[in-house]
């Protein structure tokens, strides 16, 4: 070998090390990523099928874990539960959502403040978004049973009753995240061209029908994902709940979560506790593709 | 529209708009109310303003309730995390942005990226918990940072694809006839202008790795490696509440947030819809 360097085969390294670059760069963060994502959901589906006692592991159980959850009407209260709280939440969310952005997404004085307010309560902690609410609805210091008694409705103890828990935490819920969809919907809204709008009011299309015909198929794509992605991180709901409710009065409050996490942390039962998650993640998986695909179809329509 | 219909619709809207804000922000001036109050005048009844304004419950969370070490363990954590993740993040991003890949594998590797931002993070503390525990990291802030730069990466990834792919190649190939390497061309050039775009993903990172429970809830245990949110639910005794301290525990964990929030509100669609919508 001479000092100089063949150019021919310089060029060839150089080419390959070119080839190569994109993998390199990617590599490192698709491991870091893979170890604190596959890899623990791997291991959790092998744990899902290992008999745990005390927190050890004892071997391979079969199919006991998941013979047990099916038989365990706590775990399917709580997957009822979830569903029950994740209907009734993300569409009243949506609703409010939408009125909102309506009503913002005109000529505002003020209009930047205002929107900057009406999203604060998503961009706080969960766990901070528990506190306020138990601020408010604590029986003796709350401000929800002095206002109803003010009105002449008694007490109602919020935390304290079955359904008043459930129902507190279905208020939480949408405090916390209509801003969300509020948010998303107002971009929507505006990307939509107005031309087409006018034209059919000059037309003498009611503000009703142009809203059905023209407004809203246009925001569909937009709220498509708006709503999967809110249905995700709703069905994951803990924080907010671990410190409001704990998940009680009795189960009212249990969403899977709280109770897949009492079952792994208080229970040392880590087998019981992956076999319902990933129970949960079978149907998680169904939405979070069908989220992808929306975010696919519309990064493509955007390009 | 005639000028009085048209005076009519505006009252209703603001009107409709004042009642949506008031719902939106009594809540937070009830913690704050609350969190300046003496005990006694907590119990005393409602009152919009504090009685006796005090601001011994912020002491007292201070010197009672360890959230000097929680701010730390906070800082330290989201600080290193966010780093790692933001120079594993955009070099992945920019990967992503500029090449295709054999057999798709960039598309794949997007795609899946976004699976795994949408994982709940119940989903993964099970067997983080176990694998933590085997290599002696339960309860080290080494541990969360660790987890929480990986995850991150997602998050950076899916986010600065989109910044990046925004600039245009040849500035860069530009730099790159003029001598420069592909990464010194995308240290030099492609970052300072891609920044506004690194900035707003830096804080989102902060802003969900800050406000983060279960992880730091299950894989810490004592005020040597728990965070702010984790101190936030130990004033949630079994016994009785001390509804000041936790009031006050409330506004120290959102108001550094609040801030942030607000520096980056411009960005807040693209970060939380993953860019679907700008």
């Amino acid at each position: 070998m001479t000092a100089v360097a063949d150019p021919v085969q310089s060029s060839r390294a150089w080419r390959l090390r070119l080839a190569a670059t994109p993998y390199v760069l990617l590599l490192p963060a698709l491991l870091a990523l893979a170890a604190v994502s596959l890899y623990p959901i791997f291991y959790g589906v092998r744990a899902s099928f290992h008999k745990y006692r005390y927190g050890l592991d004892m071997g391979s159980a079969g199919k006991q874990n998941y013979t047990d959850i099916y038989h365990d009407p706590v775990f399917w209260q709580a997957m009822k539960t979830t569903a029950k709280f994740v209907v009734i939440a993300v569409p009243v969310e949506t609703l409010l959502g939408l009125l909102l952005a309506l009503l913002v997404a005109r000529e505002l004085r003020f209009a930047s403040w205002i929107r900057v307010a009406l999203i604060l309560p998503m961009t706080i902690a969960p766990v901070v978004v528990g506190v306020i609410w138990r601020l408010i609805y604590a029986s003796d210091i709350g401000i929800v049973n002095p206002l109803f008694s003010h009105l002449g409705l008694g007490t109602p103890d919020v935390l304290a009753h079955y359904h008043g828990a459930f129902f507190g935490l279905v208020v939480l819920d949408t405090w916390e995240w209509t801003p969300l969809l509020f948010l998303i919907i107002l971009a929507g809204l505006h990307s939509i061209p107005q031309d087409p709008l006018e034209a059919a009011q000059v037309d003498g299309a009611t503000r009703l029908q142009t809203f059905f015909h023209h407004t809203l198929p246009l925001l569909m794509p937009v709220l498509l994902v708006a709503v999967t992605l809110r249905t995700i991180d709703a069905v994951g709901t803990f924080d907010q709940i671990f410190v409001l409710t704990g998940g009680g009065p009795g189960t009212s409050t249990q969403l899977i979560s709280i109770y897949s996490y009492n079952t792994a942390f208080q229970f040392t039962q880590y087998g019981q506790a992956m076999a319902m998650l990933v129970t949960l993640l079978a149907f998680l998986l169904l939405l979070m593709i069908a989220a992808v695909q929306f975010i696919r179809r519309n990064s493509r329509a955007a390009a | 529209m005639s000028p009085a219909r048209r005076r009519v619709t505006a009252t209703l809207v603001y009107s409709a708009l004042a009642v949506a804000l008031v719902l939106t922000l009594f809540p937070f001036w009830w913690m704050i109310d609350t969190s300046l109050k003496q005990p006694v005048d907590i119990f005393s009844g409602v009152a919009f303003w504090p009685q006796h304004l005090t601001f011994h419950n912020y002491y007292r969370l201070f010197h009672e309730y360890n959230f000097g070490a929680y701010l730390t363990n906070s800082i330290v954590v989201v600080t290193a995390s966010v780093l790692v993740s933001l120079v594993l993040g955009t070099l992945a991003a920019y990967a992503l942005a500029r090449f295709r890949m054999r057999l798709g594998i960039d598309r794949v590797a997007l795609y899946g990226v976004l699976l795994v931002r949408m994982l709940p993070g119940i989903l993964l503390v099970v067997p983080l918990y176990i694998v933590l525990a085997k290599w002696g990291l339960l309860n080290t802030r080494l541990g969360l940072i660790l987890i929480y730069a990986g995850l991150n990466t997602s998050f950076v990834i899916w986010m600065m694809q989109s910044f990046l792919e925004e600039i245009p190649k040849d500035i860069e190939e530009a730099a790159m006839v003029d001598g420069d390497s592909r990464l010194s061309a995308l240290w030099r050039v492609v970052i300072p202008l891609a920044a506004p775009g690194l900035i707003a993903t830096a804080i989102f990172a902060v802003i969900a790795t800050y406000n983060d429970f279960i992880i730091a809830l299950t894989l810490t245990s004592t005020p040597s490696a728990e965070t702010v949110p984790v101190g936030v639910s130990t004033l949630i005794g079994k016994i009785q509440i001390e509804w000041g301290p936790m009031a006050a525990a409330g506004v120290v964990g959102a108001v550094p947030i609040i801030l942030f929030a607000l520096i980056v509100q411009r960005h807040f669609v693209r970060g939380l819809t993953l860019g679907a919508v700008k």
